[in-house]
């Protein structure tokens, strides 16, 4: 099937009255879950997870989607109008975006930071739909040992890339590819460390572990503290911005939606790192650095842009190479090995639907979310005005609902307290928790390749080195975690990755 | 002690006690690993990092970095009662059913984290639990326990 038909058959699939529908759910979805602050789209997702169960896999796929990149829109409204990321993507857009509703340009920072993501995502998917099928071509002639070195580097970047010290993110991935040996082994037939529980037999699950580190923990420090908020009372005019707020956008949106792309493609925080990056990038060339976070445009452009490319940059590895790049995109690998696809060079290939279908649904995504981030800013911010004393019962409730139907079964909702209170305690120690979810999710895929390349090399672990892709792939890893043992790097790291 | 000094100590040992753990499984050879083999190799990764951990929190130390309670400045009997309520759906959710479970949580939640006039505790209770009853049980066919109630 060459490319022109492929896009076509995904265009069918998105415009199927089902797959629309579904990613207008998600996409619903996504922006309440970045409007709301202390609800991201991990937990979201996880929350979704088991009610996609009963629907078409390129359905599930859609609405997770969905979920994933329109939190990344809706996360620059409280930025702008209460100071409050509801996304760490969108931490950035409080510095000018916050400043400029506080001078009455509320309406043309929300509507920027709309069409920039528009703008951006769109050309994300059109990179994502050429690179995606050329990267899987490429990945048909790796092996085990190839693709556990990509795994081991896709870890070490994220490692690199967390704030904070190196050896906790370290930490945390060795402890996530611990939970992930817990369950019955595929070679032996043996039940690892299952306490003859009958739900452990299939592993602890991502859903449970995901919920309580990211949900049920973000809930608790969130009641523990102050939960009163303030919206900045300012009338929103003039959403469209003019030609001058577009002269002093484009730039920041290109450049914005180059560098997004190409560091969504990295594993790594992609989304997060980018929105960053950009706005370093846009103080460092602007005529007036001095000007920025006192309300230019610029810093709410860029940023949004760069987030937005991002999400569809981190499609990349996921549905190219069966490797996820962060949290999120290991939900969504997650969510395929759940309704059966097996992630790797091959899907485009024996599921072209999956991957055109989601493509596509993208595309269409992006518009909805114009659609509803322009006209419907009114309403997302009476939903901001929902008190967080009211709001928490409901989150909680969701995400035991969520836990308890993966299996229908309390293991999963006592799982998810136990990591509901780990989380709280990683949070307060500063252990980053999405190192860990990223290996509970490659742990089984790095299990078996590492046991395949030495059954391969009759034990001998320089078949690593011997082949030359995973050797330089293993260089680059080893590289990132020298960097930090020499002293420039170990200055400069945590000050990027905060 | 600091914070680190106390966390990486207690990695320290979560990752002796998976060691160990792992050794009931064979840990089998290069060229045909076990069962015990990833989990004894993450174990031993985490008191590794634990020690580097430990040396890094110690020099800290050394430069004046000491214990910061986390329990200050903060209601943690707030988040404690959170997580204890949601230890009691779980224990109650199978025995008492999915609605009048889910009633009492919300009711709880809404009265005494944040204590809301009891008109909105009833009336949002009942709301919620009917609500989520119609989307997950009826609309969504989750099937959520009944109880002895039936319902």
């Amino acid at each position: 099937m060459d490319f022109f038909n492929s896009a076509i058959m995904g265009f069918q699939l998105a415009f199927q009255p089902i797959n629309f529908m579904f990613c207008f759910i998600g996409v619903l979805i996504g922006t309440l879950v970045g409007v709301l602050p202390g609800l991201g789209p991990v937990a979201a997702m996880s929350l979704l997870l088991p009610v996609t169960f009963n629907i078409p896999p390129v359905s599930a796929i859609i609405v997770l989607s969905g979920i994933y990149y329109g939190a990344m829109y809706g996360g620059s409204t409280t930025s702008i109008l209460v100071n409050i990321p509801g996304e760490a993507a969108s931490v950035v857009t409080c510095l000018d975006g916050y400043q400029m509703a506080r001078q009455g340009r509320a309406g043309p920072a929300l509507g920027i930071a709309a069409f920039g993501s528009f703008i951006a995502g769109t050309l994300s998917i059109v990179g994502l739909m050429f690179m995606g099928p050329f990267l899987a071509a490429g990945a048909l002639r790796f092996g085990p040992p190839e693709y556990f070195t990509i795994m081991i580097l896709g870890m070490t970047v994220l490692t690199f890339l967390s704030s904070g010290p190196m050896w906790k993110a370290l930490l945390m991935a060795a402890f996530g590819l611990f939970l992930s040996t817990i369950g019955m082994d595929n070679v032996s037939g043996i039940a690892r460390l299952s306490f003859n529980i009958e739900e452990l037999i299939d592993g602890i699950g991502l859903v449970p572990v995901v919920m309580g580190l990211f949900g049920i923990s973000e809930v608790m420090l969130n009641v523990e503290s102050s939960m009163e908020r303030s919206i900045f009372e300012t009338k929103i005019k003039n959403i469209l911005p003019n030609l001058k707020d577009w002269k002093a956008s484009l730039g920041p949106i290109i450049r914005g939606t180059i560098l997004g792309f190409f560091l969504g493609i990295l594993p790594g925080a992609g989304a997060i790192i980018s929105s960053f990056a950009s706005y370093a990038v846009e103080k460092k060339i602007s005529k007036h650095p001095e000007k920025f976070g006192t309300g230019v445009i610029e810093g709410v452009a860029g940023p949004e842009s760069a987030n937005n490319a991002a999400t569809g940059g981190a499609f990349i590895p996921l549905l190219s190479l069966g490797i996820p790049s962060n949290a999120v995109t290991a939900l969504l690998l997650g969510a395929l090995i759940i309704h059966g696809i097996q992630p790797g060079p091959l899907l485009i290939k024996e599921h072209p639907d999956i991957f055109w279908g989601t493509v596509a649904s993208m595309y269409l995504g992006n518009i909805l979310l114009l659609i509803l981030n322009l006209p419907l800013i009114g309403l997302w911010v009476k939903v901001l005005k929902v008190p967080y004393p009211v709001l928490f019962p409901l989150i909680l409730l969701f995400c035991l609902i969520g836990a308890y139907s993966l299996n229908n079964s309390i293991t999963g909702v006592i799982i998810m307290n136990i990591f509901g209170l780990i989380g709280y305690f990683f949070r307060k120690f500063r252990y980053e928790a999405a190192p860990l979810v990223l290996a509970l999710v490659l742990g089984p895929m790095m299990e078996n390749s590492l046991r395949q390349s030495l059954l391969m090399s009759g034990g001998s672990p320089f078949i690593f080195l011997n082949r030359p892709i995973s050797s330089v792939i293993l260089i680059a890893a080893f590289l990132l975690l020298a960097f930090p043992l020499i002293p420039w790097f170990s200055q400069k790291r945590p000050a990027f990755g905060e | 002690m600091n914070n680190d000094q106390v966390s990486s100590g207690t990695w320290f040992f979560i990752g002796v006690t998976i060691c160990l753990a792992s050794l009931q499984y064979k840990l089998g050879t290069l060229s045909s690993p076990g069962s015990g083999f990833l989990p004894f190799l993450s174990g031993l990764a985490i008191g590794f990092f634990s020690i580097v951990g430990f040396i890094h929190a110690t020099i800290r130390k050394n430069r004046g970095e000491v214990w910061a309670s986390f329990l200050k400045a903060v209601r943690w009997e707030k988040a404690l009662i959170v997580l204890i309520s949601l230890f009691a759906y779980g224990l109650l959710l199978e025995l008492i059913g999915f609605f009048l479970c889910t009633l009492l949580f919300i009711g709880f939640l809404l009265r005494v984290v944040v204590p809301q006039r009891w008109l909105l505790v009833t009336g949002g209770s009942l709301l919620i639990t009917v609500a989520s009853y119609i989307v997950f049980e009826v609309l969504l066919k989750a099937r959520m326990p009944k109880g002895f109630l039936g319902f």
